[in-house]
């Protein structure tokens, strides 16, 4: 952490239990470094969007073939939390507005879930490439 | 000037399984199962296993013991609705227990807590199951 309370976390990854480990393993590591409660809950509302990202990203942001592993940055300045994931899926610009499922939905809450616990959402498409982008002020 | 960032990296991070999943059975016939860890999308493929077992070989009354579940993602909790629908189709009953604030706090996001109501302890959703 910097001495102006500055913090960031960088990691790839290529598989899934090893990436979900990384995305809890940088929240841990904010918690600790910024000396906050386990049961902080800005931040952990923040742990659940990335979590429900970071599952989509890691279970279709490398089809067959790819090579690129997925690029995670975690980064905290100034009271804001900003996390980005780059991945090489298929364009999911389709999903974006997807709204909540009803009750007897086993599937299909994660973007809805995400969109709702922080500040912004991003996402962006640049040639075969995806960047998310979560934002929360903690 | 700005103070200089550190950076953490972690290129290689030995992957874990995310949930680890017990099952007893109490005297009353009721199938207690109990997750530990996260309840994601890497650890509900083991949670909707030992569920099909329990309600295959078991009463189709089952408490899920949430204590041990640090972390539940939407796959998670989509592993907890196929539970219920498979005890529904065979006149069973799903119960939770011990949720921690972040089960909460989805359950109620995804407004799932009508569908679950959910139990302090073991006990209380063992008491009059």
């Amino acid at each position: 952490m910097g001495q102006d309370g500055a913090f960031e976390f960088h990691a790839t990854f290529a598989e899934l239990g090893e990436g979900l480990d990384v995305l809890h393993l940088s929240i841990e590591r904010l918690r600790e470094a910024t000396g906050r409660e386990p049961d902080d809950r800005p931040l952990m509302l923040f742990e659940t969007a990335l979590g429900e990202i970071g599952s989509n990203v890691l279970t279709h942001g490398r089809p067959p073939g790819t090579e690129r592993p997925i690029e995670y940055d975690l980064r905290f300045e100034r009271g804001v939390l900003v996390a980005s994931l780059t991945d090489s899926g298929p364009p999911v610009h389709e999903h974006l507005g997807r709204e909540m499922p009803d009750v007897d939905s086993e599937a299909g809450r994660g973007l809805a879930m995400a969109r709702s616990l922080v500040d912004e959402l991003g996402y962006e498409r640049v040639g075969d490439v995806n960047t998310w982008r979560l934002t929360k002020t903690l | 000037m700005e103070a200089e960032v550190p950076t953490l990296c972690h290129m290689l991070v030995a992957s874990k399984m995310s949930l680890d999943v017990q099952t007893r059975q109490t005297d009353a016939g009721v199938a207690v199962i109990v997750p530990s860890g996260r309840l994601d999308v890497a650890g509900a493929p083991a949670l909707k296993d030992a569920i099909s077992e329990a309600v295959k070989s078991g009463p189709p009354k089952v408490v899920i013991d949430m204590e041990g579940v640090s972390f539940v993602d939407s796959t998670g909790l989509g592993s907890v609705i196929s539970a219920l629908k498979q005890l529904r189709s065979s006149q069973g009953e799903l119960r939770l227990a011990a949720p921690n604030q972040q089960v909460r706090v989805v359950l109620e996001l995804t407004t799932l807590d009508r569908v679950f109501p959910y139990y302090a302890t073991v006990e209380e959703a063992l008491t009059g199951f």
